[in-house]
């Protein structure tokens, strides 16, 4: 097996390849370490690479396998975390002039949840400075590039995510989401990620953005993928004020069950031609992955889609005003040590009222009751994972993205799951991915649909050439 | 309906808010303020007198 080979394994053709004897943990380590060195320079997906201690640990992975120490599949796997999950004496920068030096004394409850499972941490992840504003051309480390085409965006704010795990960096990442960032690199990169319900995975550690609307989850090259790292990842932690104490299914239990007779909503009318609508070729996309959903067995309905659009103008008060809490102190005595993009469109938060923060927050009630309504009537959302494809660095408009339906908001507004998986390419090959919502805790049902698409095309085996 | 704020107004909000921006800055900032402002004022329609926030404090947690 070649480096490239056994770099795009997924995460259960690893471990099973690892109990076979048929590659070492060092092995794999070693392809990722070195396929990183080759391509990174294009990519920038890295801001820390933590090779010795990935030797360490994968040389510590495979004397346990060999002694019948197994901690689950994730045992010998390489992982990345985005970089704002905090990590014991190891550079926590948040792609930011203001943590740039910033090393933890502690690690995130997810992060020694991996840790402890046994996977081999490759290093740190690029993103949107602080998880907000757009790719940072002013920060202190280079913007994250698209595998797909290097002149392009690779969706934010978990962009180092994205691009790591569609280069076949790594075989699994931690993302966060606030109002689309795990889901929308995952799209624009051709690969999964889920944005679990809120409070099914810890936010201790990690930097907010947003404490009422942040959500940490996995991204992989695979639905399966996704849920193997969830699987580890969720739980109740006395750490997290948000935390939900319920309990954690089999994520892969219904998985494979297939989705015949299932209603899926799609939320088209009212909202997918909001202001400059939906890009024609995402639409053309989307709407070949509900006749793929269609032809197993689905049952499409058409729902109102006008509380998901007003969803975005809630959700985007209540982000910018929580976020500009957190940050008020630094912009107050060093404003210019932001990147402009996150400091212009997290200044906004300052010039908001307690009053608007509050009616963002009662319409938060309102749209939740109106949106989960649907769910006595259908069983999931179909939704775009992105409103356009991604679009090249040197045509980026900040404001363009207000002008278009947010297909990812609506979900942090409510909490509720979604799930990204791919399902095709725009004009210039670059990847477009399908959004799949379920009720509050019902991930299993997100994968279960996600895995029958997923299953029945062949989008999720494309790989870019990095050139 | 919300009225835009001027870069006069905008100055003065940013003063009060301990923030020591330069007049570029400031210039560039006002068209997302005021389309933030905007938003923020559209949602006052959604809301009736009973709607309460999202959100609610916990005695028994404690937040």
């Amino acid at each position: 097996m070649d480096i490239s080979e056994l770099c795009y394994l997924t995460i259960g053709e690893a471990a099973a390849g690892l109990r076979r004897k048929q590659f070492s943990a060092v092995e794999i380590a070693d392809a990722c370490l070195d396929r990183i060195e080759a391509n990174d320079s294009k990519l920038h997906s890295f801001i820390t690479l933590t090779a010795d201690l990935a030797l360490e640990q994968a040389r510590q992975a495979e004397k346990e396998l060999r002694s019948g120490i197994d901690r689950g599949l994730l045992h010998g796997i390489p992982i990345a975390l985005k970089d704002l999950y905090a990590t014991k004496g190891i550079r926590t920068t948040c792609h930011s002039a203001v943590l740039e030096h910033w090393i933890p004394d502690h690690d995130a409850t997810t992060v020694t949840k991996l840790r402890e499972a046994g996977t081999i941490l490759l290093g740190k992840l690029g993103m949107h400075e602080f998880a907000f504003g757009g790719p940072s051309i002013d920060a202190p480390f280079p913007a994250v590039r698209n595998p797909w085409n290097t002149a392009h965006i690779p969706g934010g704010s978990s962009s180092g995510s994205g691009a790591a795990l569609a280069a076949g960096f790594c075989f699994g990442a931690l993302g966060s989401d606030t109002g689309g960032s795990i889901r929308t690199p995952s799209s624009h990169c051709g690969i999964v990620g889920i944005k679990p319900t809120y409070g099914r995975c810890s936010r201790a550690g990690v930097i907010p953005l947003s404490w009422s609307l942040d959500h940490t989850g996995p991204m992989a090259r695979s639905v399966a993928d996704c849920a193997i790292m969830l699987q580890v990842l969720a739980g109740y932690d006395a750490n997290d004020n948000a935390s939900a104490n319920v309990a954690v299914p089999n994520f892969q239990s219904s998985m494979k069950d297939g989705i015949k007779g299932m209603r899926i909503g799609v939320p088209r009318k009212n909202w997918f031609d909001e202001n400059l609508g939906i890009d024609p070729q995402t639409e053309a996309v989307f709407n070949q992955a509900v006749k793929v959903l269609e032809s197993l067995g689905a049952i499409i309905v058409d729902i109102d889609g006008k509380p998901f659009s007003l969803a975005r103008k809630a959700n985007q008060t209540i982000l910018t005003c929580e976020a500009y809490s957190y940050h008020e102190k630094t912009y107050q005595e060093t404003p210019l040590k932001f990147g402009s993009s996150v400091r212009r469109r997290m200044l906004e938060g300052a010039f908001l009222s307690a009053a608007d923060y509050l009616t963002a927050q009662r319409a938060r009630a309102v749209l939740n009751e109106q949106i989960r309504a649907n769910f006595t009537n259908v069983d999931v959302f179909a939704v775009p994972g992105a409103a356009r494809p991604p679009e090249p660095f040197d045509a980026m408009d900040p404001n363009e993205q207000n002008m278009r339906p947010s297909f990812t908001n609506p979900f942090n507004l409510t909490g509720l799951p979604a799930i990204s998986v791919p399902s095709g390419f725009t004009e210039g090959n670059l990847p477009a991915g399908l959004q799949i919502v379920a009720p509050a805790f019902e991930e299993t049902i997100c994968f279960r649909v996600a895995y029958a698409y997923e299953q029945s095309t062949e989008w999720h085996t494309k790989r870019p050439v990095i050139s | 309906m919300v009225e835009d704020l001027s870069l006069n107004q905008l100055r003065e909000l940013a003063q009060r808010a301990a923030l020591n921006l330069p007049d570029d800055e400031l210039a560039k900032l006002l068209p997302g303020v005021n389309r933030a402002r905007r938003q923020a004022g559209e949602l006052r329609l959604l809301v009736s007198s009973q709607a309460e926030p999202a959100g609610h404090f916990s005695a028994d947690k404690g937040h």
